[in-house]
């Protein structure tokens, strides 16, 4: 037996009547949020693996679009997630204020794991939406950080569903207007309640906002952020983008650029009279200016994908990389390693391998003019399925293998 | 149910302890005290300060009468979505080089529009309530059979 006076809360301790909170609506709206941190893990980890594939596994080339969708699909989720969670973290917001606040050891690892999922979840979410945004406030390194802590997210979601299946399992065969009120008392102490009665003791009906209205509401709300903000992704969703980031019909050429010359440091070297493209292999040869625009004989159309969600179509010209790998001795099963001019900032080589090598371009034109600097100058990598970083631009050596 | 509660929690375990050791071992002293403070503080933000903020404009919300109330707490809902994704994208607008096409929006200015719509549905919407309700009472009371 517990002690009264540890049962008892004391005066100042704040008290939850809201009957619009319950463990039924909780369950919903958790059912929805998990999906959706779930799809952003799963596009999370895919757009990862762009960056380092296994040597039998490697990207495939074609749907060309594969990457514009899987990483579309994994920002306009995880921005969706942010108001979804607020509202899902208001909905349990009692669950703060249990009185007492530990009454075990296993309850003191749950509100622990709870702690973790919390933290977890909002640094995720807003440190990844502020990322497109370009901004970085803190001093670790964004991709290791994101992309390890997603672990601890997805797994402190599946360790906190395995403690509250009961809860879900009643929340979700209750009907939302019936269910049994959420309050920092829980429900195992309160006599009222549900479960405990043993007969249905409906809540109290909410005074205005009902919590069928509040669930509507949050669908609407969640659903007003995606179409504001999905105008980077989804082009019908252009003209409605009030909050969208990007905008992938302008910047340079008609394309948004991530990385500028400028901040590459290319400036000089990328527009030097004496470039040349260094290729190496079993014939290594080198091309200058003059003999590249000689070869230009080939066009794709193919979407730039970035990793930050934002993805555009455009139309390329060029040289094909088998071409230039054939010439070096190499062939389509070759491991080819493409180096830029670029002196800051990460990314500055890629490796393509697998049937991208095939489909790549090394491209010389964007829709119908001449690169221009910030596109890669005189000569960048596009090729299908690709994260926009990888299309290494400003190229100056190929290393075929 | 106690055994998917062993499979899903011993997965959650292992995928929790797979990114924490990766987290410990990858990043510097530095970066992860640095990493502990911004995860203590999302916390500390959000339940010091944001749910707070929200109880209170519940609370003052309550001197409207429970027909209006309730959708002005509907309409404050989806503005409050709004403008926690609106403000990062004004904090940052104009901060990037042109070429970009980044954050080019008057965020500012399309906030205003969409809490002006939001503002706006809401108003509509309790103004429909009211004549609907009304139609049905005055219904109501000149068709005797419906109680």
């Amino acid at each position: 037996m517990v002690p009264r006076v540890l049962t008892d809360k004391p005066p100042f301790w704040p008290r939850f009547t809201s009957p619009v909170r319950s463990t039924a609506m909780t369950a919903r709206l958790g059912r929805v949020l998990g999906i959706m941190f779930g799809i952003c893990f799963v596009t999370g980890l895919a757009s990862h693996y762009q960056y380092q594939p296994w040597n039998w596994l490697p990207e495939p080339a074609s749907p060309v679009w594969l990457y514009r969708v899987t990483q579309g699909t994994h920002v306009v989720t995880g921005i969706a997630c942010i108001p979804l969670l607020l509202v899902k973290l208001w909905s349990v917001y009692p669950n703060l204020f249990r009185w007492p606040a530990v009454r075990s050891a296993a309850q003191a690892i749950e509100r622990l794991s709870v702690f973790v999922l919390v933290s977890s979840s909002l640094l995720q979410l807003f440190t990844g939406f502020f990322n497109i945004l370009g901004w970085y406030p803190w001093p670790w390194h964004f991709v290791r950080v994101h992309h390890y802590l997603a672990y601890v997210v997805i797994g402190s979601i599946l360790l906190h569903i395995a403690v509250k299946l009961p809860d879900i399992a009643y929340g979700l065969r209750t009907r939302v207007a019936d269910g049994d009120v959420l309050t920092e008392t829980p429900w195992s102490d309160n006599p009222d309640s549900h479960s405990n009665a043993g007969v249905d003791v409906l809540p109290p009906p909410p005074e205005a906002i009902s919590r069928r209205d509040l669930l509507l509401v949050t669908g609407a709300g969640v659903g007003l952020v995606i179409v504001t903000t999905a105008g980077q992704t989804l082009t019908p969703l252009r003209p409605l983008g009030l909050l969208a980031a990007r905008d992938p019909g302008k910047g340079t050429q008609g394309l948004p650029v991530n990385r500028t010359a400028l901040q590459a440091g290319v400036v000089q070297t990328a527009t030097a009279p004496d470039w040349t493209l260094e290729v190496q292999g079993d014939r290594p040869y080198r091309i200058d200016l003059a003999e590249l625009e000689s070869l230009v004989d080939h066009e794709a159309s193919l979407p730039i994908s970035c990793v930050e969600g934002w993805s555009a179509g455009a139309h390329w010209r060029g040289v094909r990389l088998l071409d230039l790998v054939l010439r070096a001795g190499g062939s389509s099963a070759s491991r080819v390693r493409l180096v830029s001019l670029q002196t800051r900032g990460a990314f500055g080589s890629s490796a393509i391998e697998g049937p991208q090598v095939a489909h790549a371009l090394l491209a010389t034109h964007l829709n119908g003019q001449r690169l221009d600097i910030d596109h890669g100058y005189p000569l960048r990598l596009i090729a299908p399925n690709r994260a926009g970083v990888l299309n290494t631009k400003w190229l100056t050596k190929i290393v075929v293998s | 149910m106690r055994r998917w509660r062993r499979v899903l929690g011993g997965a959650g375990v292992l995928l929790l302890g797979y990114g924490g050791l990766q987290l410990v071992t990858g990043n510097s002293v530095a970066d992860l005290l640095s990493l502990a403070v911004w995860l203590v503080a999302a916390v500390a933000i959000h339940d010091g300060l944001v749910s707070p903020t929200v109880l209170g404009a519940g609370a003052l919300l309550h001197r409207l009468p429970p027909g209006p109330r309730r959708f002005a707490q509907a309409g404050l809902v989806v503005g409050a979505m709004l403008v926690v994704i609106a403000v990062p994208l004004i904090h940052r607008e104009g901060t990037q080089p042109e070429s970009k096409a980044l954050l080019l929006r008057d965020y500012g200015a399309n906030l205003a529009v969409l809490l002006s719509l939001v503002a706006v549905v809401s108003v509509v919407a309790y103004v429909v309530h009211v004549v609907r309700a009304r139609g049905d009472s005055r219904r109501a009371v000149s068709d005797p059979s419906r109680g």
